[in-house]
């Protein structure tokens, strides 16, 4: 039998699959049970066939910069995350709650009146100091003020077991790709793992974000609109995503070039001549999306695509500016946000976090760094950031100092312990952090996609979930009402067998 | 003063092209100072404009041409009413500059920008400049403006977009644009909100301060002449910078120049305080604002990409008349070259073009 290895108990972190006690949570039951009874050589075995499945599709991502080749196979553990029913109910409410607040908030900057600033909900100066405050944006409006269609959010676990939004991804979250083809790969490798649950499907996904994309489409766009995807090309970390989603749509794949602009209509080029583009999703950056109007030297966007924007012919997702709403230093402001859009309390609360600007807040977090995360605005991947307790009293001292140079750059977290999950390294299970990645689609209305993708760090006590860092992923269920984990019954909507 | 301005801008391809587009933004902004009472702009080849207004509040033409072409010619036609300079604002302290909510109301015009940026060498050319000023902003903010004639000499063609403050200080020359940016720039770093402002001088020598109380036809400065230039590294304006008499009558009734540059400054309790930086006078009825920015990138007049051959020129020319002067001169078109921010595609290696495909962010 494979070790299956419980947390410590003093550990600080929520494990998903065992309580306190060291009793297995009802969620994990039957998948527990199950993976008692394989062994290491099984367990060795079905890794396997996952890691086939993936090499066979090609799935793989990119890391810049790696001596070994920059191209690696996606790495899946085996030991699925599993999120019960009612669980999940909150959760999808407390992120289509969140997303519609983002999106009037956008809607609010870009097309309205800054009610939010006028009404100091938001520092007006600190949404024009954003870097992702995008001045082209203005006079650009989106249907149905989905200025983000596809948002990813990031979620973390705390000791309490309580979700918390860690960031908010409103430009070009990706993942999706993975999340269901960790499905494929999840049923290939346990082709029986399904009887003892009912768990939502994920193929949807395509159906779902196509329907989203028609409904932002230009009025007068007739009753099938022309979506194309819009990718960088295959030099992108996300290229594999990009050709997915084409085919999982239904939808040409795109590069710039393929694109023209003529008296304000985007047209695609085909064989039998100049088609109209309705909605443009893309994946490349605001600042490359036309050279005459953003960065002459992009190589990668369409000459006039802005004009066409503000003439109202074609819709890009997302929309162009979106950057500011999920800039770290506005982060904190999106639970008022909440409240002042919708008159509502935030479902999710966020992870704490304390801007510098504001002397009290400032002050307090000083008193504590030691304990606390510090982050600079303007970076991502991790880079930069100083956590108290590891950091040494010079770097703390640096990181004052920084922050009173320019508090603007900079926020002061709460640690989160991310929660942990069993996972597959060397011969045994045991537990590894892990976060979650929920994708909520906006058209008409704002949809959860359900599950999302779970990222697990693969290195004992790492905090790290980040695939370019030695990140894996897990298959991530989403069970179905009344399928109690267990029992092989299905009551709930989901269908039987392979959820795929 | 009545002011009847046309902007012509001349694409000559040296191959023909399949295909330009360009954004424009050479419509005088209606204000408190100056009224538009006119504006049309036309193209050939005829092609569709659509006319939108940015988040500066600059009226900008989007326009594109497809379809093979070797020229595109784009005139912009204005008549406006302009009013002379409002008084300068009454002394003010320097203290309330550290007001934080005037500050933060500015703090876009108080950060470096694209083209604004400093260090050391701006800071101690600044403090040289206010050194023995009183507090006062509005002193500071003309003690600033009125130093700077005296680091640069204005030349025409000395310079082209995308050099740093810097660079200008050093080299010691530019056009009215890098007068405005190191206005700009050394406002901003001693604490004094300033922005870009794009427009039109009716005037024969930019350099010489508009007397506000000469009304007539402008002077007919001693030898700007028509020496054409050809445009220097990099593929955005240089232009904006020669004035050249259509006529060398004693009284001119027109003047063909190209876009100027100046800038206002942010003075509590007053607004924004317009001045000259390339003469270092006042801003008045000859001045025509097109819009302001936080630099000449937020504002320039042309920008464009075109598709199909190595090179463009492109004559960029404004003619400025006073319709009520008599019009009794010879308006010889003269053709001065100024490198456009037009620019061919995709000339760019391929470690390049997969470096670009690599940057875009996948979150």
């Amino acid at each position: 039998m494979a070790e299956l290895r419980k947390p410590d108990a003093e550990f600080p972190a929520y494990d998903e699959a065992f309580d306190r006690d060291g009793s297995v949570r009802p969620v994990y039951a039957a998948i527990v049970k199950r993976f008692s009874n394989f062994d290491t050589a099984e367990l060795r075995r079905r890794e396997g066939i996952i890691e086939e499945e993936f090499r066979r599709q090609g799935i793989t991502f990119t890391v810049y910069g790696d001596s070994q080749g920059t191209e690696r196979t996606w790495p899946m553990d085996l030991f699925p995350r599993l999120i019960a029913a009612a669980e999940w109910r909150d959760i999808e409410r407390g992120l289509a709650q969140r997303v519609t607040a983002l999106n009037r908030f956008l809607a609010d900057i870009y097309t309205g009146e800054g009610a939010a600033m006028a009404d100091g909900v938001v520092p007006e100066w600190l949404v024009r100091s954003s870097a992702g405050f995008e001045r082209n944006a203005f006079g650009v409006s989106v249907p149905h003020d989905a200025h983000c269609v596809i948002a990813g959010i990031d979620l973390v676990r705390d000791a309490e077991g309580q979700y918390r939004v860690l960031e908010d991804n409103l430009r070009n979250p990706s993942g999706i790709s993975y999340v269901i083809e960790n499905r494929a790969a999840m049923t290939k490798a346990f082709p029986l793992v399904w009887e003892d649950h009912t768990v939502e499907p994920v193929s949807q996904y395509g159906r779902m974000l196509r329907t989203a994309l028609e409904s932002v489409a230009p009025t007068g766009s007739g009753d099938k609109p022309l979506i194309v995807i819009l990718t960088p090309g295959i030099y992108n970390s996300a290229y594999f995503e990009h050709a997915f989603l084409a085919r999982e749509m239904g939808v040409e794949l795109v590069e710039g070039p393929d694109l023209v602009v003529d008296e304000h209509v985007v047209y695609l080029r085909t064989i039998e001549g100049l088609v109209p583009v309705d909605v443009i999703y893309r994946r490349i950056d605001d600042s490359f999306l036309d050279p005459v109007s953003f960065r002459p030297d992009s190589t990668l966007g369409v000459p006039g695509l802005l004009g066409a924007m503000r003439a109202g012919t074609v819709t890009v997702c997302n929309s162009v500016g979106n950057g500011v709403a999920d800039d770290k230093a506005v982060h904190p402001y999106v639970t008022d946000l909440i409240r002042y859009y919708l008159g509502e309390e935030p479902i999710l609360p966020n992870v704490e976090t304390y801007v510098m600007w504001e002397p009290d807040q400032r002050d307090a977090a000083f008193e504590r760094l030691d304990e606390l995360v510090v982050k600079p605005v303007g970076e991502s991947g991790g880079y930069g950031i100083v956590i108290g307790r590891d950091a040494t009293d010079e770097e703390l001292a640096n990181a004052r100092a920084e922050i009173e140079r320019d508090p603007r750059n900079w926020v002061v977290q709460e640690v989160v312990e991310l929660s942990t999950l069993a996972s597959l390294s060397d011969d045994v299970l045991e537990p590894r952090h892990i976060d979650l990645r929920p994708f909520v689609i906006t058209g008409e209305r704002t949809q959860v996609f359900p599950g999302g993708l779970t990222r697990v760090a693969m290195r004992k006590g790492s905090l790290i979930v980040n695939s370019s860092q030695g990140g894996g992923s897990k298959d991530t269920w989403v069970l179905a009402d009344g399928a109690a984990s267990g029992t092989g019954q299905s009551n709930g909507p989901a269908a039987q067998g392979p959820p795929r | 003063m009545r002011l009847d301005i046309a902007y012509r801008l001349h694409f000559t391809y040296a191959e023909t092209v399949s295909e330009s587009q360009n954004e424009i933004r050479v419509r005088p902004r209606d204000d408190l100072r100056q009224r538009v009472l006119s504006y049309r702009l036309t193209t050939t080849p005829a092609t569709r404009v659509l006319q939108t207004r940015d988040y500066f509040g600059t009226t900008v033409d989007h326009l594109g041409v497809r379809g093979p072409h070797d020229d595109l010619l784009v005139v912009a036609e204005a008549s406006v009413e302009t009013m002379p300079a409002a008084s300068a604002p009454a002394p003010v302290s320097c203290e309330r500059l550290g007001d934080q909510q005037f500050a933060n109301q500015h703090i876009e015009y108080l950060a470096p920008s694209l083209h604004v940026q400093w260090g050391d060498l701006i800071g101690e050319i600044t403090d040289w400049a206010v050194n023995s000023v009183d507090d006062d902003v509005c002193e500071r903010v003309l003690a600033i403006v009125r130093s700077v004639p005296t680091v640069l000499t204005y030349e025409r063609g000395s310079t082209s977009i995308g050099v740093t403050l810097e660079e200008l200080v050093d080299g010691g020359r530019g056009v009215c644009q890098d007068f405005a940016h190191l206005a700009v720039g050394m406002l901003r770093c001693t604490g004094i909100p300033a922005r870009y402002v794009s427009g039109y001088l009716f005037a024969v020598d930019e350099t010489v301060p508009d007397s506000e109380e000469e009304s007539g036809a402008p002077t007919v400065a001693g030898d700007t002449q028509t020496a054409d230039h050809t445009g220097v590294a990099g593929n955005e304006f240089i232009g904006e910078d020669t004035f050249v008499p259509t006529h060398t009558a004693a009284e001119p009734a027109a003047v063909s120049v190209q876009t100027h540059a100046w800038i206002e400054a942010a003075v509590p309790g007053f607004g924004w305080y317009a001045l000259d930086p390339t003469n270092g006078g006042p801003v008045g009825e000859r001045h025509v604002v097109i819009g302001h920015g936080r630099d000449y990138n937020d504002v320039a007049p042309v920008r464009g990409v075109f598709n199909g051959s190595a090179d463009a020129e492109v004559d960029a020319e404004v003619i400025i008349a006073q319709p009520t002067a008599p019009v009794s001169m010879v308006t010889e078109p003269i053709r001065r070259q100024a490198r456009v921010a037009v620019s061919p595609p995709a000339d760019v290696s391929a470690p390049q073009q997969a470096a670009q495909q690599q940057q875009q962010q996948q979150q």
